[in-house]
């Protein structure tokens, strides 16, 4: 893609107005107008490598950077009039085909998860800054600010390579990695479909897609409580009692959710318990009064959170504490939020250890936990996972946390994970992982494609340029070397977000409900899943 | 003992080793072999024994500069090697001369240095020998190869007896050096005059030449080691994994997975390269490899250093792949040119490894906890023997348990210690 395709925005207003009289339910025949109207030729100006795959249009994504910002501003829907609603559904669909004929995806999350994590590095290129707007009325004619240099054809060509690629999802598939084919990089949601969704669960969608609300627990924590509040804020229609209507209202929410980023496992084992709660208020003999569900659904969840979470962490700190003595260096790897509590427990008791963070692309997770521990005043220090042999050479025990646990003792946990256990197992370091109950899943696999999920694999394109010695030759300081990785046909980019580590390579897991063998992982899920059982 | 003007690139030479300003094995080895040859010719040395000791001298200076970089101790060494082979060579025809037959048989041995020098892997080369005399000596006995060659064929009669003989004395290479030395006394001068354009020569065709084919030699096993659709994965950029896999590429389709080294980052310069020739190629995070590695057929690593136990030193996070191939069964090559052969062992993981600037995995924005935690950017790593299954170099391949006897072929013993 040449250069200035990137700065050119998507003013197209011959697509704009036709897409908007055409159909508008249907969004893939939208793109299809583009498509038609404007010419054949432009079609074969298609590249092979043009797909659909959400993150492909980052250059002119940063051209429209106000796309993004408009959910925050977005009023709740139950709090508008129906001419105001009707004014923003209008809205959103001339946005919708705006990014469509751009080529960004219809989902505005999507949308401004690119914008957000490509601003940054195209910038340079794209020149157009990532301004912030407020309303969605602001968006029309900021965007019209920002056109650069108009380049109708350029546009149009574009559209036309975009939307046409947007077409299909098997396109999509092309720049992917073959193997990897049976997970979805990227979904297209429907907005139009969820026409009732509640603005919560947009802005957590929003957070997710961001990564910026990263890690198991917090986003079991966050999707949860946002359940709570949709159950709280639900009113079930007039023929419908809250108790039947509250599960078929949450599913949108939930397909709207995995939509934006697959769900993490632990969060499906969540939302499998919840849709366990509701289906046993439902079976309540006598039938509970709508007030009583909501009420003790939010309870529950409460509960839940508090119980298998929050105090879980404080019983795995507890146990984990007694594996921690004077004189130690502890390896941890990423950012796991049990495994900062406990190392800062264990600086609060006043045990005298040193900490290794291990750390990796694209994340670098391993930051955060940095920064807090050195705030507590912990002697760290930091490596990259490629030197971590280096590391290990003075490491007395290896800590990390899990974002699963499968029946088979393996963990399912972010990438890397599996190669510090390797590293550590080889070097006959105990290698402990710190894991609640409620991530323990009833499902194995073998490795770590069956399930996984790719991530934005523009995140490995833009790398810092570095200038410091000539050992370390800084790409050109406009790009790196991939920058045009999509015009490649041979070339593809796997941005692999978990892997499973197998059994033999970990000694211990911590749990709230003691300390285990991790080939013990499918008894405590029994007995847990038959208190529920009893419970319900 | 040097003149004024190679003693000034000499200097430069070493401070620009000690600013890293020149970096990289390949790059290195050619500076220090031309710097050498320019001492060959310029110093002043009546026999061969002042000679060594001025290549060693200066030899040893250059590798202090530097001692990470092991390609400079070990151009030293080879430069060392030739120079003693050649002033064997020459002397020998002196003891042997009967017939006065001194150009032929400095002819003969010079292309007797040749062949022999040449056919270090003599063992493991299947079919291309970058000898130039080409011939195909197979003996398996390490001592030197018989003189029944195509060149000997030309002087026939007296040379052939002058021949056995020669087989007869040169199979114990020490006690010739001793009596040599004895036998000096006479023809020194009319040695020098003789050995310094031959000993350039063999520099020149030896060592420099040998370096600019390094990366042929090993492009041209490519297709013995690599079968249609598969999945090889590789670390880091290395030229001459570069011209192997393309090479491969073209007799056989495969598929490439490269990890993109951070904090480097060359695994992305490397991807576009083996793309842009026409592999299918994929980029991957260095942290995915062992969740990868289950799809990989064999892993294909370069090397900066081979040391003498067949251990490697190699761009960090080679150890990761090495070991994750370990665990998998997957086999993995190394390729290297020999002259990266060090005769040195690394008593510990960490002797030939250096660290750069930190910034790189942490700049300065994260400015608050900069001084509170202890940053680590080593540049390489080190590489048991026991993960490599093979030593692919340009005069054939070779086991790590082989390359004690590989070190033996190019160095002397007693130049270990510079």
């Amino acid at each position: 893609m040449d250069p200035s395709n990137k700065a050119t925005p998507l003013t197209i207003p011959g697509a704009k107005g036709i897409a908007g009289s055409s159909g508008m339910g249907q969004p893939m025949s939208s793109s299809y107008e583009n498509q038609w109207m404007l010419g054949d030729d432009k079609k074969h100006e298609r590249r092979k490598s043009s797909t659909v795959d959400s993150n492909k249009e980052n250059k002119d994504a940063s051209s429209q950077p106000n796309a993004s910002v408009q959910p925050p501003a977005r009023k709740s829907q139950k709090s508008m009039t129906k001419a105001e609603r009707r004014a923003l559904q209008e809205q959103q669909k001339l946005e919708k085909e705006r990014r469509v004929a751009a080529g960004l995806p219809k989902n505005a999350k999507k949308a401004a998860e690119l914008l957000a994590k490509t601003g940054g590095g195209s910038s340079v290129k794209s020149g157009s800054p990532l301004s912030v707007a407020g309303t969605p009325d602001n968006t029309t004619a900021s965007v019209g600010k920002s056109v650069t240099s108009p380049d109708p054809a350029a546009a149009a060509k574009k559209a036309a390579k975009k939307s046409a690629g947007a077409t299909s999802t098997a396109k999509s598939q092309k720049n992917q990695v073959p193997w990897l084919l049976h997970l979805d990089a990227s979904k297209r949601p429907d907005t139009m479909g969820f026409k009732d969704l509640h603005p919560a669960v947009k802005t957590l969608a929003l957070y997710f897609s961001e990564y910026k609300i990263v890690g198991s627990n917090a986003r079991c924590v966050a999707m949860l409580q946002t359940f709570s509040k949709v159950i709280e804020e639900h009113k079930p229609p007039a023929d419908a009692t809250f108790s039947r209507h509250i599960q078929k209202h949450l599913d949108p929410h939930i397909a709207y959710l995995l939509a934006t980023r697959p769900m993490s496992l632990s969060m499906r084992e969540c939302i499998r318990w919840l849709k366990k709660e509701m289906a046993d208020i439902v079976e309540e003999d006598p039938p509970l009064s709508d007030e009583d569900a909501r009420h003790r659904l939010m309870n529950r969840i409460e509960h839940f959170i508090r119980e298998r979470i929050t105090m879980a962490d404080q019983l795995i700190v507890q146990n984990g504490l007694q594996k921690i003595n004077d004189g130690e260096v502890i390896l941890t790897f990423g950012k796991s939020s049990v495994v900062e509590s406990l190392l800062l427990a264990t600086k609060k008791k006043g045990i005298n250890f040193k900490v290794i963070v291990v750390d990796s692309r694209p994340l670098f997770e391993g930051k955060h936990l940095l920064r807090r521990l050195a705030a507590a005043g912990i002697d760290c220090s930091y490596h990259l996972l490629s030197s971590v042999y280096v590391a290990l050479s003075s490491v007395t025990k290896v800590i990390m946390g899990a974002h699963a646990l499968l029946n088979n003792g393996a963990v399912y946990s972010r990438t890397g994970t599996s190669m510090v256990a390797m590293a550590a197992s080889d070097k006959q370091i105990p290698v402990m992982i710190c894991c609640e109950t409620y991530k323990f899943v009833n499902r194995t696999q073998v490795d770590s494609f069956v399930m996984n999920e790719i991530g934005n694999p523009d995140d490995l394109v833009n790398t810092k340029p570095m200038f410091n010695s000539i050992h370390q030759n800084h790409p050109n300081p406009t790009g790196s070397a991939l920058e045009n990785w999509r015009e490649q046909p041979n070339l593809r980019i796997l941005n692999l977000m978990y892997d499973v580590t197998p059994s033999k390579f970990i000694t211990l897991v911590v749990t709230e409900v003691g300390l285990i063998p991790c080939t013990s992982a499918p008894v405590i899920w029994r007995e847990y899943n038959e208190e529920f059982g009893k419970r319900g | 003992m040097l003149t004024r003007q190679v003693e000034s690139s000499v200097e430069n030479f070493i401070s620009r080793l000690k600013r890293r300003q020149v970096v990289g094995s390949y790059e290195v080895a050619k500076e220090t072999a031309v710097i050498l040859r320019q001492v060959v010719s310029t110093s002043r040395w009546r026999d061969v024994d002042t000679l060594l000791e001025t290549i060693t001298d200066v030899g040893s200076r250059m590798a202090a500069a530097q001692p990470k970089e092991l390609a400079v101790g070990n151009i030293v060494r080879r430069v060392l090697k030739v120079i003693r082979e050649v002033a064997r060579g020459e002397l020998e025809t002196d003891v042997l001369d009967d017939s006065g037959n001194n150009f032929s048989d400095n002819s003969d041995d010079a292309g007797d240095d040749d062949e022999f020098d040449s056919d270090d892997g003599v063992f493991h080369v299947e079919g291309a020998t970058p000898s130039s005399t080409g011939s195909p000596l197979r003996t398996p006995i390490h001592a030197r190869p018989t003189l029944l060659s195509s060149n000997a064929s030309s002087n026939m009669g007296s040379v052939s007896g002058n021949d056995l003989n020669a087989l007869a004395t040169q199979s114990t290479m020490f006690h010739l050096l001793a009596d040599a030395h004895k036998l000096k006394d006479s023809p020194t001068e009319y040695n020098v005059y003789n050995l310094k354009p031959l000993i350039i020569q063999e520099i020149n065709e030896e060592i420099i030449a040998e370096l600019e084919s390094v990366y042929k030699g090993i492009a041209d096993q490519a297709s013995d080691y690599i079968h249609a659709n598969e999945v090889i994965m590789t670390i880091g950029k290395s030229r001459t994994v570069e011209d192997f896999l393309i090479r491969a590429a073209k007799t056989r389709k495969f598929q490439v997975i490269v990890a993109e080294t951070s904090p480097t980052y060359q695994g992305h310069e490397m991807a576009a390269n083996l793309s842009a020739a026409g592999i299918e190629t994929i980029v991957m995070v260095d942290s995915a490899i062992f969740a990868a590695m289950p799809r990989v057929n064999k892993v294909v690593l370069g090397a900066h250093a081979v040391l003498a136990n067949g251990g490697l030193v190699a761009v960090t996070g080679s150890h990761l792949i090495a070991a994750a191939a370990k665990h998998h069964s997957t086999p993995v090559l190394v390729c290297t040119a020999l002259y990266k052969l060090s005769p040195l062992f690394a008593y510990d993981v960490d002797t030939f490894n250096i660290t750069v600037a930190p910034n790189s995995i942490m700049d300065f924005q994260d400015g608050a906890i900069i001084d509170k935690v202890t940053l680590c950017n080593p540049y390489y790593d080190y590489v048991t023997p026991e993960l490599v299954s093979l030593f692919v170099h340009n005069l054939g391949s070779a086991p790590p348990t082989y390359v004690y006897r590989l070190i033996n072929d190019n160095y002397d013993p007693e130049d270990t210690t510079l």
